[in-house]
């Protein structure tokens, strides 16, 4: 934290001391970008920056101010729609598009904003090439700056366009979907028919309401409960279920190591939206398991004993809170520990045998060795990875959705705001803008699923890989 | 005498795991030779085989499934989005990894802030901004959403990037070569393990992902949709006891390539993870 105000602190002194020690030519570029270049003989570079500061004075005033204008409120005039009887045509008026407004002044800000970068770095780099002319060094030529694009500013040539993706597809809408969690875009303001405005922090206190006619207070909590408990449980099933497996193929008395091991991987073959939907059919209420368990009568016996109702159609496997939410995380097992399995036997496999084998002259039990030698290592090489892999299952997404799709929930307090008890915060977050058009809340949800996702992070990384353990392992 | 009875021990446990595992893997495989097409709800084995399904696939497309086609755009998008994010993905890799610079920390936690945002927020966010630029329906732009992001899943392959030995660069270096014959003629070469698992990574990504296809193609026409969509598409409460064992073929048909992906690269595979996951 303190290294970021330092270096926001630099950022700007150098600007200012570019500013106040410039000369003409230098300080002209505050004005026109390529002054300082053209000053220095620089014609083509020149050009080249004067077209870009050209080109983002003409996007925004052409293109952007317009939508930037009405940021504030939104838009005023809603679509109206005239019909003229003589002429027989629908005129419609002009109308405000809230969507867009709020979208491309997204994209306006993100210009101006990544204009003032290229601003404020020019006019330091037109300084320093002030001070080059002053001490009488060499300035380089234009084909020399391409060249130095492959050499030793290579990473500008290389990261260019993958930024660039990652600005329009990810950032910008991010962005926009964090300024839709204050304002009322729902199924009831929707363009271009309606407008939308901002409401500030409304929605977030709708989040933690509960009340006759909002019912979010009590689901969000129920479902953070649920999403967290799985997150733990789907990582550390797999992780440990992976290592154990792991252990068992490459243990010496196996034979035909490799064979096992394909067969497991078998399954990672297999597309997860296939499977996934496979076994949700398996399970159903009408599926095959079902019809198998009610054929050698363990459907009755299990109704005989109270563990199902009497009138259940079948084994309520993925369609009862409680047994869904255990059939979940077995399934996840299926799914995940194949993949851990893998790469726990690359990771036994380095595993430095000395220490394995003065253990076992020790007289250490397997067990031990187990739990003091090998788990300490894999966590010491793997703990990093399951933080990420923590987060990663708090925003599994296929495996709840695939799974439970067809799943209603008996609960209406939890139907009231369009979730189920099996819903992670993703799946309700997905289920609210695809099913029902409720952005605003998706969007604070997504918000929240972020603060989750930022502390888990942050905590793990401070306390699990605490201080350097490397000599431990070495 | 204990030792032999522990031994035949270790392997029944492990045939029986592995039947565990198997069991909806055989159930996919038997179900799409089942003359039945509905779903069997009282023998796990058909009772009548055939290979109908099949036939149906690929030979005869009807308004739900049209199998062919949906084969074809997955493949050019898998390709497409294959080239482009190894591309990019080794790109960031290496600016990440083998160069210093002034942005190269801020850049590093910038992404890993953007990577805790949940990917189902921005999606519909995603559509808006395609649907402005008129992209919405088409394989360009399920093309543009798989690869533009894709520079982010940098960090295995940065790990793996870290342990080739610095003096190799720097000798380089001294004898004049430049950053990108590094990059081209010592890196790349030396790194066949991790490209080949972003390779299959990157090609699997699409075939597997039905949501960010769902919500951007909304076309009716069986003929525009991906196998994921036309797949996920056949096992709707109205279709699904006319179609159930079209899918299992469906699923099996697209296994078949990847399981053979799988074992050709497997030893690259486990490389690839490993190398970058020690240091990543």
């Amino acid at each position: 934290m303190k290294n970021f105000f330092n270096g926001l602190k630099n950022y700007f002194a150098e600007f200012g001391t570019a500013v106040a020690k410039g000369d003409i030519w230098t300080r002209m570029s505050l004005l026109i970008l390529g002054m300082g270049y053209f000053g220095r003989g620089q014609i083509i570079k020149g050009i080249l920056v004067t077209l870009v500061e050209v080109a983002v004075i003409l996007f925004t005033a052409m293109f952007s101010a317009p939508y930037l204008a009405k940021l504030g409120t939104l838009g005023t005039v809603q679509r109206e729609e005239v019909f003229d009887p003589l002429t027989m045509t629908k005129t419609v008026n002009d109308y405000d598009n809230s969507l867009l407004i709020l979208l491309f002044s997204v994209v306006g800000l993100l210009v101006l904003f990544a204009f003032l970068l290229i601003y404020i770095s020019n006019i330091k780099r037109v300084y320093e090439i002030q001070k080059l002319k002053e001490n009488g060094k060499h300035i380089e030529s234009f084909a020399e700056e391409v060249k130095a694009l492959f050499n030793e500013r290579f990473h500008i040539t290389l990261l260019t366009l993958p930024s660039l993706g990652v600005i329009v597809f990810t950032v910008v809408p991010l962005l926009f979907m964090i300024c839709v969690a204050f304002t009322n875009y729902d199924a009831n303001h929707q363009p271009p028919t309606y407008l939308f405005t901002w409401v500030g922090l409304q929605n977030f206190r709708n989040l933690f309401t509960n009340n006759m006619t909002v019912s979010f207070g009590y689901a969000f909590i129920r479902i953070l409960i649920w999403t967290l408990i799985w997150a733990v449980l789907a990582t550390f099933t797999t992780y440990i279920g992976g290592i154990l497996l792991a252990k068992f193929i490459n243990n010496e008395h196996t034979k035909g190591k490799k064979v096992w091991r394909a067969l497991f991987v078998i399954t990672i073959a297999i597309p997860q939206f296939v499977t996934l939907l496979l076994i949700n059919k398996m399970f159903s209420d009408n599926g095959i398991i079902n019809g198998l368990a009610n054929q050698w009568g363990l459907v009755s016996w299990l109704k005989d004993a109270g563990i199902i109702a009497s009138g259940a159609n079948g084994i309520p496997f993925l369609s009862q809170p409680g047994w869904a939410h255990v059939m979940i995380v077995i399934i996840n097992i299926w799914i995940g520990v194949p993949y851990q399995m893998l790469i726990a036997t690359g990771i036994l496999m380095n595993i430095p045998n000395d220490q394995l084998e003065s253990a076992k002259i020790d007289g250490a039990t397997e067990f031990q060795i187990f739990w003091k030698i090998t788990m300490p290592y894999m966590l010491f090489i793997t703990g990093p990875s399951l933080i990420t892999s923590i987060v990663s299952n708090i925003n599994n997404f296929n495996v709840i959705y695939l799974l439970t799709n067809g799943y209603t929930t008996p609960n209406p307090t939890l139907a009231n705001s369009q979730a189920k008890e099996i819903d992670l915060l993703v799946t309700w977050l997905f289920t609210l803008t695809n099913d029902y058009s409720n952005f605003k809340m998706a969007s604070v949800i997504g918000i929240c699923v972020f603060i989750v996702c930022a502390a888990i992070t942050l905590i793990g990384f401070t306390n699990l890989i605490k201080g350097d353990r490397e000599e431990d392992f070495q | 005498m204990k030792k032999p009875v522990r031994i035949v021990l270790r392997h029944v446990v492990l045939f029986l795991l592995a039947v565990f595992w198997l069991i909806p893997v055989i159930w996919l495989v038997a179900t799409s030779f089942s003359a039945h097409k509905g779903m069997a709800t009282n023998s796990f084995f058909p009772t009548n085989w055939s290979i109908d399904n099949y036939a149906q696939l690929f030979a005869r497309p009807d308004t739900v499934c049209n199998f062919p086609a949906w084969f074809k755009n997955s493949m050019i998008i898998g390709v497409a989005c294959c080239i482009i994010s190894t591309i990019f993905v080794l790109m960031v890799a290496y600016a990440m990894s083998c160069m210093r610079f002034k942005a190269r920390k801020p850049l590093m936690s910038f992404a890993i802030i953007l990577g805790m945002f949940p990917g189902v927020l921005s999606m519909i966010a995603v559509y808006f901004v395609l649907r402005e630029i008129g992209l919405t329906d088409s394989m360009f732009g399920l093309i543009l959403i798989y690869s533009a992001g894709s520079g982010m899943g940098y960090l295995i392959c940065k790990g793996f990037f870290d342990t080739i030995p610095i003096s190799l660069r720097e000798s380089a270096r001294l004898e004049g070569a430049s950053e990108f014959t590094i990059f081209t003629r010592i890196v790349i070469p030396l790194s066949k393990p991790i490209i080949v698992y972003t390779v299959i990574n990157s090609f699997l990504s699409p075939w597997m992902d039905f949501v960010m296809a769902r919500l951007m193609i909304k076309s009716k026409n069986p003929a525009d949709w991906t196998v994921a969509i036309g797949l996920f598409n056949m096992l709707q409460k109205t279709l699904v006891s006319e179609y159930f064992s079209v899918f299992c073929a469906g699923g099996v048909i697209v296994a078949i390539p990847i399981s053979i992906l799988f074992v050709i690269m497997q030893k690259f595979y486990v490389e690839g993870i490993t190398g970058g996951a020690v240091k990543g």
